[in-house]
């Protein structure tokens, strides 16, 4: 059948509008790489420069405390050409993976697991977009297109989790539970994808398969492979770093305590700046537990749509991570479209979007006035910080709650269409 | 079934409190009425109503009776007047329709006012001996609060709190605490006077004052009140016959409340009709919203010149201590300031050929070389920068030249910069600043108390010498602009000197505004009117108001002056391009002809580096965002930024009506016209059934269900193609305007007038003819389209207005017609009426489009398009001004969209 047009001209017109923002605007790269919103502690691509200065001159790259990354990126990026000199390789390589995450989405919409799984179809499967047009929306926003030039090494967890979405419905567990590993093993939050991710894989190879496989023995063999996935890859990069300890305290340990206050879009920073010292632990612990309890009560709840709770989740980690940033929200907005069966359901559209309109607008503008002009403080980045959370937790709560009433519909077909009252 | 128009309910109902306000009675309206027109008059300042009416206990005489009545009328600024509006009209609202308009009247001019009144003036006076003044509608408040209490405590007479019983009737006396801990000069025995009052007339001991009710009711029936005033609470319609409707249970005696909120069913029912008439809340109560919004925001801001929303400058930072120090600078300073004088002079004379008349002025290698071995001499490090800068096809080069005092007490992590171009603002000579400069230079070196390094320059014009200076300081400069060999610490404050005469002066001129309306902290501008007026008894300007009499124009003139210099973001002087490095600095020019000569003006300086030298850190205690309306009195931003808001949020708020309208009323009206049948009773019922939830079930419905009661499907793609597009093509005037060569500029303002003038209608043509749509779609494609546009106008005002608020509102303003103008609908106007008014309505908008607007304040300033446009390119490409940017990205688009809406109209 060759090539889908519509396909080819939207890959085409993302990767060309990426080259053509670089050219017309050299500085843009630099500019949204020093951006806080772009780039935070474990994804900046500054960072990553840092420890690849000394990674490429043999010292660990671990010290001075800089570089917080994976190690397995230094390699890759040591066989680009160096990117002050030479800017064009490097934003080749993100636009490509930007094109990559949008073949995985589109991928994602084909296999219709948005609308309809193994024991639940949605009442309105028929309104939703093709895959190329989801692809569309997430090539052509803006948070994707500065996440891409500023490159955030937040892109590259995005492709482990896309990837492992889409192995899974399209049944290559393994896979899937391979692309999960690698994610987690760049960013540890991942790994609380494991359970959706297990049952959506054990969903597809139920409703495919004409046995049903042991539930236990499906999960333990997934963990195995999941965990294994992940053992190697810290094996190779304690091979390639050789101290291992003060890796894992310089990676997975900054991620989980913290100590990097710089501002984010997130709500950690300033809380922990704000917080006594005595009670830093036990925040800290309050802080991962709430992050990490969602995990099982959206599980629970919605067990018939794991790939509605998987995106739901990439939703609230874009909101109550330690380092958030726009990427995370912009891998969120990428999954939204699948759920256009859900719009109509939806209340609060237009007031999120403009909250987040807003936010994203007024963000940088106080940040100037903080950081440059010296005429604001730091309240005022943080209002509008929680702005950007607060319209980002609407949209989730109106998309959560479009689905509960899709399933209600489903359970009680004579109610559909009737007024309900939430209470 | 069909629903008319679900929506949300609304936590807070306007057209509840719409109906409450419409409902009051006679005397509740006249007493609100008083109130607020005193309020107004003591606006003026001719008339001391306070005075005149207050209740001060030594004035109380026969003669002055009166204030025993007049003095609940009157308040003390806005704040007073209006929380106690806000509190007493619900309790004498209650007062009046339980008891009857004229036992009110009776009762309110008699015995509730002087009885609290003479008790206090009794205490005051007698007891106390104090003579403190009282005003205010709180004695009834908290009079009628102590008769509400009493007759709760009769119902319901305690509160527990865990083991301890409270009685209810103390309940006032807590408020009355709380009144006044938290709001200061509460007179708290006036407000016990009037709670006393209070409980008397709850546990009726003051009912004989009450005047007997046959003579009410002769009066009322001799006179027809009840048919000639309206809202008028008859004798016989007081309690609970108000409204026709009489209480179902009457509970133990307990009082029903027939003013409560939910209580009366007409009440109900007005709200029922509210929802059940779409067309007023979609289409009618958007406009008023943002009409009143608009008006509010403009009130707002000619509100701020009056005592009450500005206030006096003062010194915020400790460590400045202004005029605390004696100047030295006198006497042999003079000889060295002649001497430096003559020897440019002598330089300028040599470089002037002979034959010519005029003095050659330039700022000559010759000069520059005099200048650097001035300062050499003084013992100062000198350098030099060159410079060089294209705009518009000119090229600005020249060469600056600067000197360093290094601190004997510092460690050159910190300095002062003090500037004297050789040109000033105005392209006039500076001879006498730089010599002033000069013998600074060899002045200050010779000091041993500075803690901070002092550098000198001298620029060789005001307008990109400091700039590129300032620029290579930071490491920032462009390519064509020198990198500088010598550098000191983080600058904490600039000074620019102006002496473009040789006479004395009289008075100085502080310039402070910023490029992109940033300005100085306050505290500068304050420690220089401070020392030039405290220590050295010099009046100081602002905004080029020579004759300022502090009066209400004057202020207001100030005001408007200053924001229209930050709303256009040009450097106004030398200091300008320090602002942006968060630098603070101000320009000082003398004026006038006085007896002030150039060692007064040297003093000044002396004393406003000593000031900066005091320094701990950099300067951070004061303001950043005000609007000066005098030397000594400004408005905060907190006071100010409402008035831009309100302003913005008239968009916004018509952006979510229209949305909300294409999605829920779009369908109703076809409803209506669809089942005219349904009675208004079933219509009602159903409203009240009807939920948020009403519009959720759209898509699997059958179409005519659609139609009926949901959300419609909205059309988003091309409205949201439309806007997005059309601000990405405001980038193309932007390059334009700021990319060619100057001559070019008058002919690119009228293609431009031009090209507006056509673009819309051609875009609504193309638009119309591209679609075969239903005309029920293209009225909501061409809703939406506004609201998108409108919405972005508010977010991009909005958040300018935080960084530039002149701007922001000169922008607003001159957006408003965008919020009200519409396509006209094809059903309710015929075709050619449609062209007509159309046409009407471009004609107007296109005197508000932003060329027009441009050439038409050309015209009033008096000043040339091709000036205004080189200078702003200049902006851009030098001073890193971006007013353009919100012209040609913000405003030209929503213009544009409006234009194309009426052009809609047209096919």
């Amino acid at each position: 059948m060759g090539v889908d047009r519509r396909k080819a001209a939207v890959f085409g017109g993302a990767f060309a509008l990426r080259l053509l923002l670089l050219v017309l605007f050299p500085s843009l790269p630099d500019l949204l790489t020093g951006r806080v919103e772009v780039s935070t502690p474990v994804t900046s691509f500054k960072r990553l420069q840092e420890g690849l200065f000394l990674y490429t001159r043999n010292v660990s790259p671990y010290d001075g405390g800089v570089f917080h990354q994976a190690p397995l990126l230094l390699p890759i990026f040591s066989l680009l050409p160096s990117s002050p000199g030479f800017p064009f390789p490097t934003v080749v390589l993100y636009s490509l993976i930007d094109l990559i995450n949008a073949n995985a989405l589109i991928t994602i919409a084909e296999s219709g697991w948005a609308v309809s799984g193994r024991s639940y179809s949605a009442i309105r499967k028929h309104i939703r977009w093709d895959g190329v047009t989801i692809a569309a929306w997430f090539l052509f926003n803006p948070f994707t297109i500065a996440t891409c030039l500023g490159r955030s090494t937040a892109v590259f967890t995005s492709i482990g989790i896309l990837y492992a979405l889409s192995s899974a419905v399209t049944g290559k567990t393994f896979n899937s539970m391979l692309a999960l590993g690698f994610a987690s093993y760049l960013s540890i939050y991942p790994a609380l994808l494991y359970i959706p991710l297990m049952l959506l894989c054990y969903d597809q190879r139920a409703q495919t398969a004409k046995t049903y496989p042991s539930t236990t023995v499906f999960a333990l063999q997934h963990l195995a492979i999941f965990v294994l996935s992940i053992a190697g890859l810290l094996g190779i990069s304690a091979l390639l770093i050789g101290d291992f300890r003060s890796f894992v305290s310089a990676t997975y340990g900054f991620q989980l305590l913290v100590p990097d206050l710089t501002p984010n879009v997130g709500l950690w920073w300033y809380f922990f700046i704000e917080i006594f010292d005595s009670f830093r632990e036990f925040f800290l612990g309050v802080f991962w537990l709430h992050l990490a309890s969602y995990m099982g009560g959206l599980t629970i709840r919605l067990r018939r749509q794991p790939l509605f709770v998987l995106s739901s989740l990439l939703g609230i980690f874009a909101v109550f991570k330690p380092y958030p940033s726009i990427s995370d929200a912009s891998l969120y907005f990428a999954l939204l479209p699948l759920y256009r069966h859900l719009f109509p359901l939806m209340r609060y559209t237009f007031f999120a979007v403009s909250a987040l309109l807003y936010a994203t607008l007024l963000g940088p503008a106080f940040y100037h006035l903080w950081i440059y002009a010296g005429s604001g403080n730091a309240n005022f980045f943080y209002a509008i910080t929680l702005v950007w959370s607060l319209g980002l937790s609407i949209l989730l709560a109106d998309t959560i709650f479009a689905a509960l009433r899709d399933e209600w519909e489903y359970d009680n077909p004579e109610v559909r269409g009737k007024d309900v009252k939430q209470v | 079934m069909a629903t008319p128009a679900a929506l949300p309910p609304l936590p807070f109902n306007p057209s509840r409190v719409r109906s409450y306000i419409l409902r009051l009675p006679l005397f509740t309206r006249l007493v609100l009425l008083a109130i607020i027109v005193f309020w107004l008059l003591e606006l003026q300042t001719v008339w001391s109503v306070k005075q005149w009416g207050s209740l001060i206990p030594e004035e109380i005489n026969i003669g002055t009776m009166y204030r025993l009545n007049t003095y609940p009328f009157i308040h003390f600024g806005f704040f007073h007047a209006f929380l106690n509006l806000l509190a007493l009209t619900p309790l004498l609202e209650r007062f009046e329709a339980e008891h009857g308009t004229l036992t009110a009247v009776a009762l309110f001019f008699g015995p509730l006012s002087t009885f609290p009144a003479g008790a206090y003036i009794l205490i005051e006076r007698f007891v106390l001996h104090r003579n403190t003044e009282v005003f205010g509608a709180s004695v009834w408040v908290f009079l009628l609060l102590g008769s509400e209490a009493i007759r709760t405590f009769k119902s319901n007479p305690y509160f527990s709190l865990g083991p301890y019983k409270i009685p209810t009737w103390t309940s006032p006396l807590f408020a009355c605490g709380l009144v006044s801990i938290f709001v200061q000069n509460a007179s708290l025995l006036g407000h016990l006077c009037a709670i006393f009052v209070g409980y008397l007339f709850g546990l009726g001991y003051l009912k004989v004052f009450v005047p007997p009710e046959k003579v009410l009711r002769w009066i009322e029936g001799k006179l027809n009140l009840l048919g000639r005033l309206p809202h008028y609470v008859s004798v016989d319609q007081k309690t609970f016959g108000r409204y026709g409707v009489l209480p179902t249970t009457t509970a133990g005696g307990e009082r029903a409340t027939p003013m409560s909120y939910l209580g009366s069913s007409q009440r109900l029912a007005a709200i029922r009709k509210l929802r059940s008439n779409p067309h007023f809340l979609f289409v009618h109560l958007p406009h008023i919203l943002s009409f009143l919004c608009i008006v509010a925001g403009v009130v707002w801001l000619l509100l701020l010149p009056l005592n009450d929303y500005s206030r006096q400058t003062y010194i915020s930072e400790n460590a400045l201590l202004p005029g605390q120090v004696h100047a030295y600078f006198s006497g042999s300073e003079q000889h060295i300031f002649r001497g430096y004088k003559k020897e440019l002079e002598a330089i300028l004379e040599r470089q002037t050929p002979s034959e010519q008349d005029s003095r050659n002025d330039e700022f000559t290698p010759a000069v520059s070389d005099k200048v650097q071995s001035i300062l050499r001499a003084a013992g100062l490090k000198v350098a030099t920068q060159n410079y060089e800068y294209t705009s518009s096809g000119i090229t600005h080069q020249g060469q600056n030249v600067y000197a360093i005092i290094q601190a004997p007490r510092g460690d050159a992590t910190e300095a002062i910069v003090l500037v004297a171009a050789w040109r000033t603002a105005d392209d006039e000579l500076n001879l006498n600043g730089v010599s002033l400069a000069l013998t600074l230079a060899g002045y200050f070196k010779r000091w041993s108390l500075w803690s901070k390094d002092i550098i000198f320059v001298f620029p060789p014009d005001s307008k990109s010498g400091t700039q590129a200076w300032i620029d290579a300081y930071h490491d920032m400069q462009p390519a064509f602009v020198q990198p500088l060999p010598l550098k000191s610490g983080a600058l904490q404050g600039g000074l620019v000197i102006e002496y473009p005469f040789d006479h004395r002066f009289e008075s100085l001129h502080i310039l402070y505004d910023g490029v992109n309306g940033q300005l100085p902290n306050l505290d500068l501008f304050n420690t220089a009117v401070s020392i030039a007026g405290g220590q050295m008894g010099i009046g100081s300007n602002l905004q080029e108001m020579w004759d300022h009499n502090d009066s209400y124009e004057m202020r207001l003139q100030t005001i408007l002056r200053g924001m229209v210099k930050q709303g256009f973001g040009y450097a106004t002087g030398a200091h300008s391009s320090f602002m942006p490095y968060h630098i603070d600095a101000i320009t000082l020019q003398p004026k006038g002809d006085g007896w002030q000569d150039e060692m007064a003006l040297g003093r000044t300086i002396e004393g406003l580096c000593r000031s900066l030298n005091n320094l701990l850190e950099h300067l951070h205690q004061s303001f950043f965002f005000y609007l000066l309306m005098q030397t000594n009195r400004f408005v905060s931003i907190g006071t100010y930024l409402p008035s831009a808001m309100l302003i913005a949020g008239n968009f916004t708020i018509m952006a979510i009506a229209l949305w909300l309208r294409t999605g829920y009323y779009i369908g109703s009206e076809q409803t209506a016209v669809k089942l005219p049948t349904v009675s208004a009773g079933e219509t009602n019922k159903q409203v009240a059934v009807s939920t948020e939830k009403s519009g959720a079930n759209t898509a699997q419905q059958p179409a005519v269900k659609t139609d009926s009661n949901s959300i419609i499907e909205r059309q988003l793609a091309l409205p949201l193609t439309l806007v997005v597009g059309l601000h990405l093509l405001g980038l193309i005037p932007l390059y334009i305007f700021n990319n060619i060569n100057h001559q070019y500029y008058p002919t690119a303002t009228y293609a431009s007038i031009a090209i507006n003038a056509i673009l819309p209608i051609a875009l609504a043509a193309s638009l119309t003819r591209g679609l075969t749509t239903t005309p029920r779609e293209q009225s909501q494609q061409s809703l939406l389209i506004k609201s998108f546009s409108l919405l972005v106008l508010g977010l991009f005002l909005s958040t300018l207005a935080t960084l530039n608020f002149s701007l922001s509102f000169m922008i607003g303003l001159l957006c408003t017609p965008l919020s009200f103008v519409n396509r006209i609908d094809p059903r309710t106007a015929s075709r050619p009426l449609r062209a007509v008014l159309a046409v009407a309505g471009l004609v107007l908008l296109n005197v508000l489009s932003p060329p027009v607007v441009l050439l038409g304040a050309c015209r009033y300033v008096g000043v040339d398009v091709e000036t205004v446009l080189t200078q702003a390119a200049f902006g851009w490409d030098v001073w890193g001004m971006w007013t353009q940017v919100v012209v040609w990205c913000v405003w030209w688009p929503a213009w544009v969209t409006g234009c194309a809406l009426l052009g809609f109209s047209l096919f």
